[in-house]
């Protein structure tokens, strides 16, 4: 690998860091022989348990070019298996690791490469995140289904508890000792397989090119199943040799995985051994805190944190020319936007407006007996569907992949109960959305440098980051001191955070949020998110500061997600770090997808979605629903593969033509599909002021058909 | 005789609409024809349907004798047809020994290959440790063919050879192809001018707009195709 001198200097400067962070939070205890010893001894065990994770995400990346997020909940699931074979059956080991890791893992892998993973070649990569995010919810659903969290389970160490051997004044245990073998054979073994066998290299040369894999008389889609069996068998090891140190828990197991993304990053994904140096570097790392530092009460998981410390310098440090992010940032699908005139989404918000006072109002009979939702329902739902508006311009107009929306409105629930949570002044909201732009602008850091993978992974850590260092001060949220947020107080009226009027000042402030939206996309600001998105290159070459235009719409979506949050607070009136972890954002991400990212009404969509599935769990009772939360969103992002386009864009364009007004969408069903658009764009040179001109070449390069008048020179309706 | 390739009326195209429009052509065994044409004519998807990458919409594609309609591309690569593609058709973050590697899917076994490949081209020899994606083109387009020229093909499909490539380059890989040609081998030569294929090519085949224009031999074609173009 080569390194830059900025690669260097980021190099130095973490180590310095690290080095200033031992000597602050040094704890005295004596180094000797005997406690350096013990960390090796424990770091090393830790290191190979991330080792085998990481390795396992490395190889499914270079033999399917698809970076599986679920990879750890694959893993958990599998290690369930071996659970109820072994401990609930009790059958031989050998016989339940044999059965699971050489055939039910194997299997598993070959049909999810069948009804998943083969529809998403070619897709945007966009998609292939949301999808494989979407699993790791999905298997995690099914674990939490099959096997409730009623009852403790243990899942016994290879060769029991005790036993073993001494190193270095420390007990090795059998089970430990395993785990480092296996670590060590793994990494040896899959690179053999990789660059020595016939298989391993058509797994890799399949990722560089299917067509010419099967012109050299290879097929590629057995291929592709056995790289996908290979994944799971190797998720599954990783599973069952963690599940006694972790613990059988759903949540504990699929995160070990998570973790272990830093040792793959150091690894850029490709190499193993570099993940292997990786792994140690973190495991070691983690016992050397916990043996010789202490952290003072806030800071007290900052060793769990620090797997995401390092996915998110390494992430941001490492050279990333080689790192090639496969599949394409957007689809260059061929079709004609068509920015939404604020008349129609003024209207639609009125209607909104209409439909939730008299729903609430008791006006729309059978639906509050059948759900017997009360207007608490309503309020989560809103504050749910404003979250998720924060993520329409991020993600859907702009291309900026965040699974971090949650810690933005964690972040403004706490601003709003520093700065107003006794009083519960309407100011205060406007004070938390203002608080928490900056700390997007800071996310929007690493965005810069950026893109698609690399980007949802810093999110990720970013996410983690907050769960784990942040929301646990208690200068942040004091728990044990009960902070309470008083109801909100608006314009003389005192809105209850359950109740009526609270549902429809929030239904309000959704629609407000919906026009003005749609009117920062009309605006230039608007249409340079779009250019990003489609290409950050030619973007540039348009003249547009990729810098400034994404620190902005950062910080507008951290905005706006701060403010969904301090209106979360509000409702909640009392906060707890529990409420706004990284695993409780996914499916708010992947719930607005699946209604269509781009689209704002998605983010109604997803609102509903999130409240209908508690109500069929509640009102069902069925015990098998009983993950329904998780299990949902991530079956319906998976779902995606079929339909990518988002459920509302089809729902759009069904009702659309209904409209009388809308004679473009008749005429563009007529046609079918939207004729296809330039795909390169004229050299316009860097750094020249966005001119009105600049609007309307950017207007033609994405296709737009505005209803703006237009200058003469910019007649951009030529597509229709 | 069998013909070693017969197309009969041949259609095919992308997502339902056709770009060839019934195309017949036959290559005897050990017939050495050009497939020239401009760009867009349809030669690039003519290749992709005889090697089985695209299913023909209609009429036939027959190898010796049998209807290959439907048939998959990597059990016709195994059954003998080697399509060079268009491009570099090596897989880039493979090395050159690894790239060899694939091509034992057709039987051969690597120390043959390997042998072979480093005698025709002692470049790649040098080279095979380091990655495909940077080699020079030339070399690119050497590793590209001697997948052709180490595993025996009975019929061997080279797209636009020359593309890019320096005319030294070129003539020497075109060398090698003649080596092929006088063993015997049955080839199509996709090439959009004719003064490449002059030498290797028994006949030579026009195609515009997914049609056969003209066929005969490829020094009455080259004239033709001169005037068409200067004329045009
Ligand atoms: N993957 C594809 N999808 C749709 N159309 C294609 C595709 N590849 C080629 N075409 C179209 O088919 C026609 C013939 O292309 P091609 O066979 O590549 O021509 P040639 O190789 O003679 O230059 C062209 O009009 C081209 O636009
Ligand atoms: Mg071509």
């Amino acid at each position: 690998m080569k390194l830059s001198p900025a690669n260097y200097a980021a190099i130095a400067l973490t180590v310095a860091g690290a080095i200033v962070m031992s000597a602050l939070n040094w704890s005295g205890r004596p180094v000797s022989v005997a406690t350096v010893g013990s960390m090796l001894v424990v770091g090393v065990t830790l290191g190979s348990i991330y080792a085998v994770s990481a390795s396992g995400l490395v190889v499914v990346y270079t033999t399917t070019g698809v970076f599986n997020f679920a990879q750890g909940a694959m893993g958990m699931y599998w290690a369930f298996v071996y659970w109820e074979l072994r401990f609930n059956r009790n059958w031989p080991a050998p016989i339940a690791i044999g059965l699971v890791v050489l055939v039910m893992a194997p299997l598993g892998g070959v049909v999810l490469d069948r009804l998943v993973m083969r529809r998403l070649r070619g897709t945007p990569l966009v998609l292939q995140l949301m999808v494989t995010v979407g699993l790791m919810l999905g298997f995690m659903g099914l674990a939490a289904t099959q096997w409730k969290g009623d009852r403790g389970r243990n899942a016994q160490p290879f060769f029991g508890r005790s036993g073993g051997f001494e190193l270095l004044g420390v007990n090795v245990t059998w089970h430990r000792f395993t785990t480092i073998c296996v670590a060590v054979l793994l990494a040896v073994l899959l690179r053999l397989l990789l660059h020595r066998s016939r298989i391993g290299v058509a797994m890799r040369a399949v990722v560089d090119s299917r067509s010419l894999t099967s012109l050299t008389g290879a097929n590629p889609e057995i291929i592709s199943g056995l790289a996908w069996a290979l994944g799971s068998s190797l998720a599954a090891v990783a599973g069952i040799l963690i599940a006694p140190e972790s613990g059988l828990v759903v949540e504990l197991l699929t995160l070990v995985v998570v973790d272990a993304f830093a040792a793959a990053a150091v690894g850029r994904l490709q190499s193993l051994p570099l993940t292997f140096l990786g792994a140690m570097v973190l495991g070691i790392g983690q016992q050397f805190m916990r043996s010789f530092l202490d952290f003072p009460g806030g800071f007290s998981n900052a060793d769990r944190a620090l797997p995401t410390i390092l996915l998110f310098v390494v992430v941001l440090a490492l050279p990333q020319a080689k790192l090639h992010v496969r599949g394409t940032a957007s689809a260059a699908s061929a079709r004609i936007r068509r920015v939404t005139p604020l008349s129609d989404a003024a209207l639609g918000g009125l209607a909104l407006i209409v439909v939730v006072v008299s729903w609430s109002g008791g006006l729309v009979p059978f639906v509050d007996e059948w759900t017997g939702t009360g207007v608490n329902r309503g309020v989560t739902m809103m504050i749910t569907a404003i979250i998720m508006l924060s993520l329409v311009p991020l993600t859907g107009w702009a291309g900026q992949v965040n699974f971090a929306p949650l810690a933005f409105a964690g972040f403004g629930a706490v601003m709003f109960l520093k700065v107003a949570g006794d009083s519960g002044q309407a100011w205060g909201l406007l004070m938390a959305a203002l608080l928490t732009a900056p700390v997007g602008a800071l996310m929007a850091l690493p965005a810069v440098r950026l893109q698609g993978l690399y980007l949802a992974l810093a999110s990720m850590a970013f996410a983690r980051g907050f769960e784990l260092l942040f929301f646990t001060q208690s200068s942040v949220i004091d728990s044990g001191a009960g902070e309470r947020i008083a109801s909100l107080h608006f314009a003389g009226w005192q809105l209850d955070g359950r109740g009526r009027g609270y549902l429809i000042f929030l239904t309000v402030v959704f629609a407000a949020g919906v026009v003005g939206l749609i009117a920062l996309k009309r605006s230039r600001y608007g249409r340079r998110w779009m250019a990003i998105h489609d290409s950050e290159a030619a973007a540039a070459t348009l003249g547009i500061s990729l810098v400034e235009t994404k620190v902005i719409v950062f910080g507008i979506s951290a905005a706006i997600a701060g403010f969904g949050g301090a209106l979360f607070g509000i409702q909640q009136a009392t906060l707890n770090p529990s409420q706004f972890t990284l695993l409780l954002g996914l499916p708010i991400v992947l719930l607005l997808v699946v209604g269509g990212v781009a689209y704002p009404a998605a983010a109604l969509f997803g609102g509903v979605n999130t409240i209908l599935f508690i109500v069929i769990k509640e009102r069902l009772g069925w015990s098998w629903l009983s993950a329904l939360e998780i299990l949902g969103p991530g079956l319906m992002a998976v779902a995606m593969v079929v339909n990518t386009r988002g459920a509302v864009t089809d729902m759009g364009r069904a009702f659309s033509p209904l409209l009388p007004w809308r004679q473009d969408a008749r005429e563009q069903l007529r046609l079918g599909h939207a004729s296809s658009r330039e795909d390169e764009i004229g050299e316009l040179g860097l750094d020249r002021p966005f001119t009105r001109d600049h609007v309307n070449d950017l207007d033609k390069h994405l296709g737009i058909v505005d209803l703006i008048p237009a200058t003469p020179s910019a007649e951009s309706r030529g597509g229709l | 005789m069998t013909p070693m390739l017969e197309l009969r009326d041949l259609r095919a195209g992308y997502g339902g609409i056709d770009v060839l429009h019934g195309i017949d052509l036959t290559i005897a065994s050990g017939e050495v024809v050009a497939l020239l044409g401009p760009n867009g004519a349809g030669k690039t998807t003519a290749l992709a349907t005889i090697s089985g990458q695209i299913s023909p919409s209609g009429g036939t594609v027959s190898l010796m004798g049998h209807n290959v309609n439907g048939v998959r591309p990597d059990r016709l690569a195994r059954a003998g047809v080697c399509l060079v593609p268009e491009g570099r058709g090596v897989f880039p973050n493979l090395t050159v020994r690894e790239n060899l590697i694939m091509s034992t899917y057709t039987g051969v076994s690597i120390s043959s290959i390997e042998e072979r490949a480093y005698e025709l081209f002692p470049r790649l020899g040098d080279r095979r440790g380091q990655t495909a994606g940077t080699l020079s083109g030339g070399e690119q387009q050497m590793l590209a063919m001697s997948r052709a020229m180490t595993t025996d093909p009975a019929l061997l499909l080279l797209d636009e050879l020359s593309m890019g490539l320096a005319p030294m380059i070129v003539a020497e890989l075109y060398e090698r192809v003649g080596e092929l040609a006088q063993k015997g081998l049955s080839i199509l030569i996709v090439e959009q001018f004719a003064q490449a294929v002059l030498g290797v090519a028994d006949r030579a085949v026009v195609m515009v707009n997914g049609e056969i224009r003209t066929v005969g031999a490829p020094a009455d074609i080259s004239r033709q195709l001169a005037e068409a173009y200067l004329g045009g």
